[in-house]
């Protein structure tokens, strides 16, 4: 919104007007009207305090309930951890009665950060592990393939070119429950061919049972973000380098990717985040075992355990779970920005 | 352009014969494990489950799998009476799980998407200002899209449980939630709603941005010269100049709001809020009826790609229109 002020209309003075002599709710309305400006200033902060408090609340209080001591998880308020002093309050005309904090929480527990680390328990940095190992394969794979392909479809021209990216396309519409059953026989079946690799020769509770679906299932986005950026190299630069004696494929991956690094890394940073994010195959792919190649999600699940819940250390591993991809959003918004839209207008 | 390049040993071989292709070829080579790994994980599997539906379920036998009975697991699927694990929603029984699927899974998409959009909207017409912090506003409301499911459910599971979160007392006092609102299945089909626009308004949000700030500065100044106000320039300006990247974040959101499952599983249980995806699931593996399942997941392929379809032909449609 700009800044510049103009007179009001009808010669109504600016605002700079002593207010003394009136109420502050007044002032404030007397300004308002006399300077619309102002007004949609106000409704822009609202609405902006308002997105903030909704989006950044729930990791607001997941951290509450973390350092909650356990024996008083039941007692957690909206915006204090359990064991906080509070008084009891009555709204007069509304007859609600609201407890608010009158005192600092006698307790507070941040050894639920390091509960989760324990073996004895659910050793979760292992989960973090599996899932961080899953999902580099993932976008290792991806990257790769998607540059092929991504140089096919944005720099040649040949026969079959847009049915081919149709194809890519209508792949990514489908929902990954219609590839399940048979996938799930796949992966289970027993290969004579993978026995000497695998431990009963199945694809079941290894990492190849998830990265290999979510490679193929994140790999359309990737290709179009990649398409983009590769089609946008100057023809002159690719012949140069051919000039100069290198192969095809060595002046994609010499000369092609290396000027594309934003649209790789963007690539890069959004198959990472989603391939560390997804629930379907990864929860279904291994018996939830960290040995058996688990990922983080199956760890956070484990802590709902067969007698108890363990509210509070499910709350600290989902901050600790977090912490990457928030790190990762911080540091790349504008490559997660353009990549998210780049991808979806492209298709 | 020759290939000077001398080195003919095992690797350099299929290069320098690579090199020797007309285009055309040299294109589907490098193309092949891109399809490769689609055909594997997508397109033939997606084969195989419309192959599956076909077959009888067999419940108890070694192979899940039995003889080809034709349409019959989708016949007995619309006449609702495929066995199928549990019919909750409706506790006389009466609705086919397949109708309160499809109808939780369509209501579910419809909600979603249409207070995400609203609410996207919002978002970024706020991003779309300039104002100090811009960049650590966007970081705050891009977070949320950014998380995992796992923990996005959690977060939700904290908050409605009724010992320990504050949301089920809160809905309780205003006469909104029964008792155990994770064992209700309207109830947990709120939390889960709330719970995906928590997180997705933000995908909405940066394409509706997108679109914003492809719209020409110069427009609104002509408005407010001419005394357009502020809803006027909102109305005839933005909404028509936005409404393109608008339906193409709404058709995306919608596809993906159609394959909800993780939020479902990790919050109120596939059984409490059935959706298609959750349906296929718990057939497999809590009835052990492949065809069955099979039959549902091959529907649910097909819902989405009519309405893809549909999508694709209105764009084709104004694209000839407009040449």
């Amino acid at each position: 919104m700009s800044d510049d002020r103009q007179p009001g209309p009808a010669g109504v003075d600016r605002t700079d007007e002593p207010d003394l002599d009136r109420g502050i709710v007044e002032a404030w309305a007397a300004r308002m009207i006399s300077n619309p400006e102002r007004a949609y200033r106000a409704s822009f902060y609202v609405a902006t305090g308002f997105f903030l408090v909704t989006t950044l609340f729930p990791f607001f209080w997941l951290l509450i309930v973390a350092i909650t001591p356990r024996g008083d998880l039941s007692d957690i308020g909206v915006f204090t951890p359990g064991g906080t002093p509070r008084t009891e309050v009555t709204i007069p005309l509304l007859e609600w009665t609201l407890a608010v904090p009158a005192g600092i929480p006698a307790d507070v527990n941040a050894a639920a950060f390091l509960e989760i680390f324990d073996p004895n328990v659910v050793p979760f940095h292992w989960y973090i592990f599996n899932s961080f190992l899953i999902a580099t394969v993932a976008t290792v794979i991806v990257l790769f393939v998607a540059s092929l392909a991504g140089y096919v479809f944005g720099r040649l021209e040949f026969r079959g070119r847009n049915p081919l990216l149709l194809l890519v396309l209508i792949t990514s519409f489908f929902p990954p429950a219609a590839f399940f059953v048979p996938l799930n026989r796949m992966f289970n079946a027993e290969l004579e061919v993978l026995s000497p690799l695998l431990q009963d020769g199945s694809l079941y509770n290894t990492p190849y049972a998830i990265f290999i679906p979510l490679s193929a299932l994140y790999l359309p986005l990737s290709i179009f973000i990649l398409m983009t950026f590769y089609a946008q190299i100057p023809e002159g630069l690719e012949d140069a380098a051919r000039v100069e004696g290198t192969t095809r494929l060595g002046a994609l991956f010499r000369v092609i990717v290396p000027l594309s690094a934003p649209g790789v890394a963007t690539a890069g940073v959004l198959t990472f985040i989603t391939v560390y994010n997804e629930y379907f195959f990864s929860s279904l792919m291994t018996d939830g075992q960290f040995q058996n190649w688990a990922p983080m999600l199956a760890g956070i699940l484990k802590f709902q355990g067969q007698y108890q819940v363990l509210y509070d250390l499910m709350a600290a591993a989902s901050i600790v779970a977090v912490l990457p991809v928030t790190i990762l959003v911080i540091v790349a918004q504008e490559k997660i920005v353009s990549g998210l839209t780049a991808g979806a207008v492209k298709e | 352009m020759t290939d000077h390049d001398t080195d003919t040993n095992v690797l350099m071989r299929p290069l320098n014969w690579l090199e020797t292709q007309s285009e055309a070829v040299f294109a589907y080579v490098l193309l092949a494990p891109a399809f490769l790994l689609l055909g594997v994980v997508a397109l033939y599997p997606l084969v195989r489950t419309f192959q599956f539906s076909l077959l009888a379920d067999q419940v108890s036998a070694p192979a899940p799998l039995g003889g080809v009975v034709g349409l019959e697991n989708y016949v007995d699927l619309l006449a609702g009476r495929a066995l199928l694990p549990q019919q909750f929603l409706d506790p006389t029984f009466q609705t086919p799980l397949l109708q309160q699927a499809l109808f939780v899974t369509v209501a579910f998409a419809v909600l979603s998407v249409l207070f995400e959009t609203l609410l996207g909207f919002g978002q970024a017409l706020v991003l779309d200002q300039d104002f100090r912090g811009r960049r650590w506003v966007r970081v705050a409301i891009i977070i949320p899209y950014a998380i995992p499911i796992v923990i996005q459910a959690m977060i939700f599971f904290l908050i409605f449980n009724p010992t320990i979160g504050f949301g089920t007392e809160f809905m309780q006092s205003i006469g909104a939630f029964g008792s155990n609102p994770l064992a209700s299945s309207s109830d947990s089909f709120l939390i889960v709603l709330v719970a995906d626009i928590w997180k997705t308004s933000a995908f909405m949000a940066l394409l509706i941005l997108a679109g914003l700030q492809s719209v020409d500065r110069g427009l609104y100044d002509v408005a407010k010269v001419s005394g357009a106000s502020a809803w006027q320039q909102f109305k005839y300006i933005t909404l028509p100049l936005v409404a393109p990247a608008l339906l193409v974040a709404m058709l995306f959101r919608t596809m993906d709001a159609m394959r909800i499952y993780g939020l479902i599983d990790a919050t109120a249980g596939c059984q409490t809020v059935p959706s298609l995806s959750c349906l296929v699931i718990t057939s497999v593996f809590g009835t052990r009826r492949w065809a069955t399942a099979s039959a549902v997941a091959f529907l649910t392929a097909v819902v989405i790609g009519l309405l893809v379809l549909v999508y694709l032909l209105t764009l084709r449609n104004r694209e000839v229109g407009m040449t």
